[in-house]
């Protein structure tokens, strides 16, 4: 009977985790198109999916694994809101004998176990390393545990919390773990957090991290998430009306679905088959990505408003406290858009932290040309990316070819990381990492 | 003298985790291979089972099918939580509890061989028919009673006790209910939202469904396991089973919304499985669409 209880609990989760998961969710088709027009259907239907299980590159029977809770010096103090986020939460899986460490970060609103992080750790850890996997900057529990400004979205600043972050985590890990090298992986906005982490670290040398493999970078935040709010905007509707009616659209098919249906329970199983049966289309598709951007968006929202005091849902005089509700909150937040969090929290905040800054020089540095040079000159960075990779369009494609040269693979299929986990995604990012891939080769 | 143990432990953990500045908790290894290989058989089944729900959703349009659920039966976004506050409370207590006692002891008992626990798992399971039985009775599903019945049957005998599902192979699958499913056939709205403590979300009308059926498999009392004396072992083993076969975790949304999400989908997930508003006088009234705790 308990069991009833909490598995309802679960699989109410599911209904949220099929859009939120399906769709890593962290940018939008270009309104510009797709790098090559290849961002069809299929493009749209893998990045909701995923890879299918038969494709899936050999993963080890047993994966050890440990969970890291840490409270960080430097966090500030904690929301009553938030009373459950006060440390960082990360997952380590150790190998026996001493070996690499890959630290793995997630994408946009991910937390340190997501289901495409627990693929790459099990392809990692079957491959020798030590696989640390960790939370996007972006994910609410390291806004509140880990950030240095609690607003998150700017690639340098983030990066900055995440390496400090990796630090403390590493050098406090028990002895028996030993590690050789280290080497770092994201993918989507984490690979781009990856890579401006290795950059930092070649400053500061603190960790001397190896080699950093990207996987579906984005190349411009600003502008990715600008194409993300359109397709909101497109496929759903702007503001609270457009969730409203799409959710009595779900409501009503998955009602219509399940009287149709023998099943006892609306399962996971029924959530699986549901969103086969029911995300069909471009447009549906389209609004299962959107949305589940958009939920995350809402958290990062509320704690940037939050920390910097910036009064468009928070009253910073009288911050909602632990029993209070948050309904009215969620619903004027999840009719907000990207540009809104930009101009009314983002913007206003970093502007005042930061001397000389204008809103140009803001959206630039959201840009990965940041780290243009390294990227050029250092052979030890890495990318992989899909040619109909919805959130890149020719343009940003063509810079990420042009700067990395020959270290970037370039795969047909497979939308934005519709391929995360295939056969060929993984051999390559693993002879990337090991520093014996080559392009010609292939 | 064990309840003041069992206290005293409860607030040693609830005070104690958060001090210490790093801490590393061991988790029950993960299987990604055979998780894989699971998944690949699932994905040709839900191919076939969704050809058929296609299939299903078609016959929806016979005569004397109900009529389908429109975008104007969904019911209101906000949901109807009287009781928010104290809701708000018991949820946060039910993190807590979880994070330091029940979700650790779960993962305790995981480490256990898959084997071991299938059968603990079944022994259980086999139990809640008695509660399908007399609900199903209750529905006037006959077929279904009669059906439970017959599993009952099977894994007591046959499955040694209900440690084997035997009847799962003889194309019997299990179909749990309960009574508050019985209460919902009946027409009996859900009521406002309610959180269990240690057991979570859950409505009105539900609870009342769980603590019934609780105290009908107490009064049947099938071998004395509800009343002898290893009666607290076995509902203990019995919760923690059904703990450990849950991934659920508290605020792994790390989000501070997470009352008013899990609150949203479950009861979304409870109106459709009740027949997806199948109350259609009720859909209009001021509890179903008025704003939640205001």
């Amino acid at each position: 009977m308990t069991a009833r209880i909490i598995q309802i609990a679960l699989a109410s989760l599911f209904l949220l985790a099929s859009l939120v998961n399906a769709a890593e969710p962290v940018m939008p088709p270009p309104a510009t198109g797709p790098a090559t027009g290849l961002a069809d259907t299929a493009a749209l239907r893998a990045t909701v999916f995923g890879t299918p299980p038969k494709d899936m590159a050999p993963l080890p029977e047993t994966v050890p694994l440990a969970e890291i809770n840490i409270a960080l010096p430097w966090a500030r103090p904690v929301p009553q809101v938030f009373w459950f986020d006060a440390r960082l939460r990360v997952w380590l899986s150790a190998q026996r004998r001493a070996a690499p460490l890959a630290v793995v970060i997630a994408g946009t609103g991910g937390d340190g176990n997501t289901p495409k992080l627990a693929i790459l750790r099990g392809a990692l850890y079957r491959a020798g390393y030590h696989v640390l996997t960790m939370p996007s900057p972006t994910f609410p529990g390291f806004i509140v545990s880990a950030s240095s400004t609690g607003v998150a979205g700017d690639l340098l600043q983030d990066s900055r919390d995440l390496y400090a972050a990796m630090q403390a985590i590493i050098t406090k890990l028990p002895r028996r773990v030993q590690i050789t090298d280290i080497d770092i992986v994201g993918y989507s906005l984490g690979g781009a957090n990856a890579a401006v982490v290795k950059s930092i670290d070649a400053t500061e040398g603190k960790l001397h991290i190896h080699r950093a493999v990207m996987i579906n970078p984005p190349v411009s935040l600003f502008t990715s998430l600008t194409r993300l709010d359109n397709l909101f905007a497109s496929s759903i509707g702007a503001g609270d009306a457009g969730v409203e009616s799409l959710y009595r659209q779900l409501y009503a098919q998955l009602a219509n679905l399940y009287r149709s249906s023998d099943r006892v329970e609306v399962d996971e199983d029924f959530i699986l088959a549901a969103a086969a049966v029911e995300l069909t289309t471009d447009a549906e598709l389209s609004a299962a990505i959107a949305l589940s951007f958009r939920i995350d968006l809402v958290n990062v929202f509320f704690a940037g408003d939050l920390y910097a005091g910036t009064g468009v849902v928070v009253d910073p005089q009288h911050p909602p406290r632990v029993g209070d509700s948050l309904e009215e909150t969620a619903r004027i937040l999840r009719g907000k858009p990207f540009s809104e969090y930009f101009s009314r929290v983002f913007a206003p905040y970093y502007l005042k932290h930061r001397p000389n800054s204008t809103g140009k020089s803001l959206i630039a540095d959201s840009r990965l040309e940041i780290i243009g040079d390294a990227l050029r000159g250092d052979a030890d960075y890495y990318a992989q990316t899909n040619s109909d990779d919805l959130i890149l369009d020719a343009r940003e494609l063509a810079w990420l070819k042009d700067t990395l040269g020959s270290r970037i693979a370039v795969y047909d299929h497979g939308g934005h990381l519709g391929n995360l986990g295939d056969r060929a995604q993984i051999a390559d990012m693993l002879d990337m990492l090991a520093g014996r891939w080559n392009v010609t080769a292939r | 003298m064990r309840a003041g143990r069992i206290v005293g432990l409860v607030a040693a953990t609830l005070c104690g985790c958060a001090s210490q500045q790093m801490s590393i908790r061991s988790l029950p290894p993960e299987t990604p291979a055979a998780d894989n290989a699971a998944a690949a058989e699932n994905v040709a089944e839900l191919a076939a089972a969704s050809v058929a729900e296609i299939a299903g959703e078609h016959s929806q349009t016979a005569p004397n099918a109900a009529p389908l659920v429109t975008p104007a039966d969904a019911p209101s976004m906000y949901t109807y939580d009287p009781w928010e506050r104290v809701n708000r409370f018991t949820y946060r207590f039910n993190a807590r509890f979880d994070e330091a006692i029940f979700f650790p002891v779960a993962n305790g008992y995981r480490r256990l061989p898959a084997a071991v626990r299938a059968r603990v798992h079944n022994f259980f399971g086999n139990l809640t028919e008695v509660d399908s039985v007399i609900n199903y009775l209750l529905q006037w599903r006959l077929g279904h009673s009669v059906r439970s019945l017959g599993r009952f049957v099977i894994n007591s005998s046959l499955g040694i006790g209900g440690l084997f599902d035997v009847a799962k192979d003889l194309k019997l699958a299990s179909e749990p209910t309960g009574l508050s499913t019985t209460l919902a056939k009946w027409g009996m709205h859900p009521g406002p939202y309610l959180v269990i403590p240690f057991l979570g979300p859950s409505t009105l009308r539900d609870g009342v469904g769980l603590v019934a059926d609780y105290g009908a498999a107490h009064v049947v009392n099938v071998a004395d396991l509800y009343r002898g004396n290893e009666a607290w072992a076995l509902g203990t083993t019995d919760v923690i089973d059904q703990r450990a076969n849950i991934s659920f975790r508290y605020y792994a949304t790390g989000s501070p919304f997470e009352y008013e999400t899990i609150r949203f989908l479950y009861v979304r997930k409870r109106l459709i499985e009740d027949g997806g508003l199948h109350w259609k006088g009720a859909r209009n009234k001021a509890d179903v669409a008025a704003p939640a705790g205001k």
